[in-house]
């Protein structure tokens, strides 16, 4: 894909560390970033490389100590908590590993939460059929504890997507399933991209997984440190990122 | 709102907490409200057909028994004037003087009430009394006996025989009497006991205690009102002046009102409508205000516990609740949305448990009367009524109580970042805040210095002062208890560190300190309050034990057996001169004092106190009036200790006045309405019925607070253990079994019972330290400070079976079937 003027996420020499002094870590070292509108990009790397620290301070979840995260536009490092909050409400979408849903409520609620916490009344029938899009059809009044962990990854998606937001990031959304809820999750992920031009940036530890999209951004030691198209293949894929868990190890 | 009812639904388990402080709080509150609010005063049934009463003016001195009396001439001059307004049918004034029924050579009835049991026949019309056989009395020694018995209980043993066998075909003359004539069959319940149902002997006779001494009177007729109805002039001359004169009327009572005080003028003050009810008798008052002390005791504890308990419950449930929290954060809810939600729910959870509980309270508040009434807290007759307004500041006070003990919890809600919905555990990383140390702090500085200055406080309010002391420093101690439970942790467990029950109970309590310090709060509260209640009684009976004995020499005492004082013939049959006590108005110039004096010898003494606020010396001439409404000039012999007068005017213009107790110099002479006892055996009864008084008191506060937190207890323990079952189930996985998890839990509650006892015993002891100084201000001397171990241990005992049970109970609930 190319360029198309305003990215939906920029990060521009995106810096965070945690902690002082002798304990300090830098998780993200001076990153920039472009995620254009309409991309499906999946990040890689070794655990502890930054992916989470990336991700969410791409998606003001959390904030940086140096640089700039620009989402849709809107410069995000002097928004106050509440109005981060309401970018995040109405451009951002997020898929967590697990524990997606609020017990308490059922799956078309979970999936009317954020149109609900922006004051939104739903569209009459827009949750079920963000439901019947992620095939969960028939499944709107019962509560997480009552869904598989898959079924409770796709509740979540349509939540992520119900808002349509300008851009969903996804942590690992694969990572706690089996290989068909997990294909059946990636599946659901490429046709929003290929039918809504939907911008999503996931994290993953799956070579098949980083397959499925546009562009694949290779992260060690908080930095990008290499970028593959989505087409070259599981098997590159894989090499690249052995070879950085070596560059790592050989440090 | 949506979300916060979905919320409360789903989880309600970890709302019960604050469901059942609120539930209790607002039952306790309306109950007692209700029990308060029904407890208005009234004006005797005596005037109920009197709408316009006439009290003598009120000097000023803000004491109740400095009303006046108009003298007998000065009320039937009035009453003449009055008699000629318009619309009023009679104007009749109400002396009266105490009488007392003897039976069997003992005074029966309330001694109290029959200090106003004697009344002029006339007085009869105002109740609209009517002779119900014979006739009215006319000489003295004749009366009229009145039958009615209080509560509206119809008389059991009444004319039917007595009446019959000493009026043998009696004309009833009630043409010649100024009795009344208009019916009036439904009588409001009467407030003060009666001497029972008059029964006249065979002879027509009745035999009675007056100030006097004991007498007999012949019975001339029987009424259907309560009482004893002696002629006119007979009343006129027992009683000490008169206090009330009333009107009958016709038309509209107001009007008659405004014309009575055209009339009246300075001479009197006319009330009407609900200005009437304070004529309430004195000694009804008394009972009501002291019913009135335990209730707003009552209120102020209920509505402190469950602020108390409300807030270390939803502290708790925020903190249990933090990935969930989170979440919602991370999907969108701004930190103002979360607020809004917590005190969404926790008004939602208030309103439903104040909409029961209120009822509740409603329901329990008449099941008390009775008990009340028994135990002398509230007067004979006490009803409760239907109290709109109780319910709905019970239900409104529950939900403002449940607010602003959530507003910590959501404030801290509210600062829950997004990324800890990705959080495993809820580990306290800070378990003291800037904010908890400055409240904690403010709370144990404000408590301290209520208690240093106690001592200058005025007496009525002090024992509010050092309730609200004990509450401010509960509060800090259970703000500021993380800063004790990790020391504390680290000492108790240490002998037992190698041992994995150890290092789990030390790991688990060190990590959750915050859920330790919300456990541990109902505890502190509960141990606090009833050792502080406790421990107060203890100090201040043990204080004023001494401090009785040390007035009195050995030797025996004649004291009042039944009756409110010794009358005139009680003591001079023992060769001593009556020691009567009396309230008088004395002035000089424009300065006037009220006060109790004795008459003694026959010159007027005056004390020195009062003496320096009327600015009189001996040889000053001051105008003294006396009960009967007689002024007199006098001058002032001396300044001396007491204030005395002579006590031949004593006898004179206050008739109806009683000894109180005489100092025996040789072996008591036998008389009806006395007995002699020794002085040390007086004194500990009248302690004793103070102490009975108190230990009531303290049994119903310690009931409702100890009952209060420690279900408290229970729950807060509960919802903790149960929000940590996939801890237990992992704990499982690793090996260890049912016994060894409920060890650790065990140990784990026992040691949070621990912290709360430690700190509640803390507190309970510095502000009995604080009592004890006012109490030592206050009698001048040390005295010795008494912790009341036994209920301190009992109270701990009980938080520690609670807490056990409800720890035990979820990990047992969870455990596998087969381990
Ligand atoms: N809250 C935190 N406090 C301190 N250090 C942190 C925190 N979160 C992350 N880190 C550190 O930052 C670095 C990057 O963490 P991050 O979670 O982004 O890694 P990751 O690439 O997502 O790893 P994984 O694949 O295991 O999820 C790690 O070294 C981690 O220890
Ligand atoms: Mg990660």
């Amino acid at each position: 894909m190319t360029d198309h003027g305003t990215p939906a996420v920029e990060l521009r020499a995106a810096t965070r560390t945690y902690g002082t002094g002798e304990r300090a870590v830098t998780a993200l070292d001076r990153v920039d970033a472009r995620f254009e509108p309409g991309t499906f990009t999946a990040v890689m790397g070794p655990s502890g490389s930054g992916k989470s620290t990336l991700l969410h301070c791409a998606a003001g979840l959390d904030r940086l100590s140096g640089g700039e995260v620009v989402i849709d536009g809107v410069p995000v490092g002097n928004l106050s908590e509440r109005a981060l909050t309401r970018l995040r409400r109405s451009r951002v979408g997020f898929v967590f590993q697990a524990f997606n849903l609020v017990p308490a409520l059922t799956a078309a609620q979970n999936v009317a939460l954020p149109l609900r916490l922006a004051g939104r009344r739903p569209e009459p029938g827009a949750v079920t059929a963000m439901l019947a899009e992620v095939g969960l059809a028939g499944r709107e009044r019962h509560r997480p504890s009552e869904l598989s962990g898959g079924q409770q990854q796709r509740v979540a998606i349509a939540r992520a997507l119900v808002s349509r937001p300008a851009v969903l990031f996804a942590d690992e959304p694969t990572g706690a399933l089996d290989a068909a809820s997990g294909a059946a999750v990636l599946r659901l992920l490429r046709a929003a991209v290929d039918h809504h031009r939907q911008t999503i940036v996931m994290v993953t530890h799956d070579p098949l997984a980083a397959a499925t999209a546009d562009r694949v951004l290779f992260l060690a030691d908080g930095r990008v440190f290499d970028e593959l198209p989505g087409g070259a293949g599981a098997e590159r894929i894989a090499l690249r990122i052995a070879h950085a868990q070596h560059t790592v190890v050989a440090r | 709102m949506t979300a916060a009812w979905a919320m409360v639904r789903h989880r309600f388990a970890s709302f019960a907490g604050t469901f059942v402080a609120v539930f209790l709080g607002v039952a306790v509150v309306a109950g007692s409200a209700a029990l308060h609010l029904s407890s208005r005063p009234q004006a005797p049934a005596r005037y109920d057909e009197a709408p316009v009463l006439i009290t003598p003016p009120d000097p000023g001195t803000g004491d109740d028994r400095d009303r006046q009396s108009w003298t007998a001439e000065q009320a039937a001059a009035l009453s003449t004037r009055l008699g000629e307004l318009e619309g009023v049918t009679a104007a009749v004034p109400d002396p009266w003087f105490y009488v007392q029924r003897v039976e069997g050579g003992r005074p029966v009835g309330d001694p109290q009430t029959a200090l106003q049991d004697g009344h002029a026949w006339s007085s009869a019309t105002l109740g609209s009394y009517r002779l119900t056989g014979g006739r009215a009395p006319s000489a003295p020694g004749e009366v009229v006996l009145g039958t009615a018995s209080p509560a509206g209980t119809p008389p059991s043993q009444t004319t039917a025989g007595g009446t019959r066998a000493w009026t043998p075909g009696g004309e009833p003359k009630t043409g010649n009497t100024t009795g009344p004539t208009s019916e009036s069959p439904a009588r409001r319940t009467t407030f003060g006991q009666q001497a029972g149902p008059g029964r006249a002997t065979a002879s027509g006779t009745v035999e009675v205690l007056t100030s006097a001494g004991p007498e007999e009177w012949r019975v001339t007729g029987t009424v259907d009102g309560p009482g004893f109805y002696v002629s006119d002039r007979e009343a006129a001359r027992r009683a000490s002046g008169v206090r009330v004169l009333g009107l009958t009327v016709t038309g509209d009572p107001q009007r008659v009102a405004d014309a009575a005080r055209a009339v009246v003028g300075a001479a009197g003050v006319v009330r009407s409508g609900a200005e009437r009810d304070a004529l309430e008798p004195n000694a009804v008052t008394r009972i009501r205000w002291i019913g009135a002390q335990l209730l707003i005791a009552l209120v102020m504890l209920g509505a402190f516990a469950t602020v108390f308990v409300v807030s270390s419950t939803c502290a708790l449930s925020a903190a249990q609740r933090r990935r969930e929290l989170g979440l919602l954060r991370a999907v969108g809810a701004t930190p103002g949305q979360v607020r809004r939600m917590m005190y969404g729910e926790t008004a939602l959870i208030a309103l439903v448990a104040g909409l029961l509980g209120a009822p509740a309270g409603m329901v329990a508040a008449p099941l008390l009367a009775d008990p009340m009434v028994r135990t002398g807290l509230e007067p004979a007759g006490f009803t409760v009524t239907w109290q709109p307004a109780a319910f709905a500041g019970a239900v409104v006070l529950g939900l403002f109580v449940a607010l602003a003990g959530v507003t910590a919890a959501a404030r801290r809600a509210s600062r829950i970042s997004p990324l800890d919905a990705l959080r495993e555990a809820a580990a306290d990383p800070r378990s003291m805040t800037p904010a908890r140390w400055v409240v904690g702090l403010l709370c144990g500085a404000a408590g301290a210095a209520l208690l240093a200055a106690m001592p200058s406080l005025p007496l009525e309010t002090r024992s509010s002062a050092g309730l609200g002391a004990a509450m401010l420093l509960l509060s800090s101690a259970a703000l500021l208890s993380p800063v004790l439970i990790v020391p504390l942790v680290r000492v108790v467990a240490r002998p037992w560190r190698s041992t994995a029950t150890g290092m789990l109970v030390r790991e688990g309590t060190l990590t959750g300190v915050r859920r330790v310090a919300s456990t541990a709060a109902p505890v502190l509260a509960t141990v606090g309050l009833t050792v502080l209640l406790a421990g107060t009684v203890a100090t201040i009976e043990v204080a004023t034990g001494i401090d009785e004995t040390a007035r009195y020499p050995a030797g025996n005492v004649l004291v009042p057996d039944g009756t409110p004082g010794l009358s005139a013939a009680a003591v001079t049959a023992q060769g001593a001169e009556p020691e009567l006590t009396t309230r008088v108005l004395i002035s000089r110039g424009d300065r006037t004092s009220g006060m109790s004096v004795t008459g003694r010898g026959d010159a007027l003494i005056l004390d020195r106190i009062s003496a320096a606020q009327l600015g009189a010396r001996g040889g000053d001439t001051v105008t003294i009036r006396f009960a009967d409404g007689v002024e007199a000039k006098l001058q002032v012999a001396g300044v001396e200790d007491e204030s005395s007068v002579p006590r031949s005017l004593v006898r004179q213009h206050d008739p109806d006045a009683l000894t109180g107790m005489l100092v025996l110099t040789k072996e008591a002479v036998a008389v009806p309405g006395a007995r002699s006892v020794p002085i040390h055996e007086f004194v500990m009864a009248e302690i004793d019925e103070e102490g009975q008084l108190i230990d009531l008191f303290l049994l119903a506060l310690i009931g409702l607070t100890a009952g209060y937190t420690a279900i408290a207890v229970g729950n807060t323990l509960l919802m903790a253990t149960a929000a940590r079952r996939s801890e237990f189930r992992a704990l499982r996985l690793a090996g260890a079994g049912t016994g060894q998890v409920l060890r650790v839990v065990t140990v784990e509650a026992l040691l949070t019972v621990g912290v709360g006892a430690i700190l509640g015993g803390l507190v309970a002891v510095v502000s009995l330290a604080g009592v004890r100084a006012a109490v030592e201000d206050e009698i001048g001397r040390d005295i010795t400070l008494v912790v009341p171990w036994g209920a301190t241990a009992a109270v701990t005992v009980l938080c520690a079976g609670l807490a056990v049970i409800a720890t035990a109970f979820p990990v047992l609930k969870t455990a596998p079937a087969n381990s």
